[in-house]
């Protein structure tokens, strides 16, 4: 029904706490952007901004789960290993990681494609028919992994390259930090594409992805300090 | 053109005259830093004293005007704002 596609063994548990510290990055500037909003509520790019991160961070939150289950699941079935029982065992597993991966893909999908039109204006139903096709590709591409890796790939790198013309245009240290973020996310979605080929990919895509998070908190760590460069007299 | 300054904006120009001057200003200075006529700059200054974020003093029979500890703060929070629109391009 769908295709399970895994790291090395060795690697169990290494990407959930990597998918973690993505999370809490994405939730803060997820926070800071809705107080924003709270400040200015006629700004509603802060709100769509805040809602696009908080629906890739919980989208994360599904692959941690979905994944935490499975490799917790896989322990305990060899540890026992009697055959009806295993075999309940994976049933139930079957129906947690179908949830939980349709969860993860619409989630990521979504959240993407809300950042992606910020920048891009749409009519409403050009927006309601993008977001139904999403929709449609995370649920039919269970079966067909790389199909939603490659549709993510394709979202962040235009996300990507719009911080990129962003940096272009006002050329601060925080911009050129922020597209060289969202361009390492990026390379690791590229690399989620092939990873049926090797599972070392899948490992390198990871730790790609990490440094691409790591560095968009070094961006928003480097925008609060440079809005407290004049401080109090 | 420049764009047209939103009302935040005008708010964060006077607190931000305010704190260039070390605390406290005359209104009238305030005026013509914040570049705002006579009524846009009462309605602001009625607005920022209703919410503390300026107080009104008299020294040496002069009027002044004084950013409190909580203007200091929300104009922090304004400038952090103004870096995040400009590194995501919002």
């Amino acid at each position: 029904m769908f295709e399970l596609v895994y790291g090395p063994a060795w690697f169990y548990g290494k990407d959930i706490a990597m998918d973690a510290i993505g999370i809490l990055i994405l939730f803060l500037i997820g926070i800071f952007s809705l107080r924003c909003y709270k400040i200015n509520p006629s700004k509603k790019t802060y709100l769509w901004l805040a809602l696009s991160f908080f629906m890739i961070s919980l989208s994360f939150l599904f692959k941690i789960l979905t994944n935490f289950r499975i490799y917790y699941d896989v322990d305990v079935t060899s540890r026992i290993a009697g055959r009806l029982y295993s075999y309940e065992l994976v049933k139930y597993t079957d129906i947690l990681f179908y949830i939980g991966t349709l969860a993860h893909r619409i989630l990521m999908l979504l959240g993407l494609y809300a950042l992606y039109s910020i920048y891009h204006e749409h009519t409403k139903s050009e927006a309601f028919l993008s977001a139904y096709l999403l929709v449609i590709i995370a649920i039919f591409t269970q079966s067909n992994y790389y199909l939603f890796h490659i549709t993510s790939f394709l979202l962040v790198a235009l996300i990507a390259w719009k911080y990129f013309q962003n940096y272009r245009k006002n050329r601060s240290q925080p911009a050129k930090l922020l597209a060289s973020s969202f361009g390492i996310i990026t390379l690791s979605h590229f690399l989620f594409c092939f990873i049926i080929f090797s599972q070392e990919l899948y490992v390198a895509a990871e730790i790609i992805q990490l440094v691409g998070f790591l560095l968009l908190l070094i961006t928003f760590i480097r925008v609060l300090k440079d809005g407290k460069k004049k401080k109090p007299a | 053109m420049a764009r047209k300054r939103s009302r935040l904006d005008i708010i964060t120009d006077m607190l931000a005259s305010i704190q260039d001057k070390g605390g406290e200003i005359k209104p009238t200075h305030l005026m013509y830093k914040s570049n705002l006529s006579h009524d846009q700059m009462k309605s602001y200054l009625d607005e920022l004293v209703n919410k503390e974020l300026i107080d009104k003093i008299k020294k040496s029979s002069y009027d002044y005007i004084i950013i409190t500890d909580k203007g200091h703060s929300f104009l922090q929070k304004l400038r952090e704002m103004q870096e995040f629109e400009k590194t995501f391009g919002i």
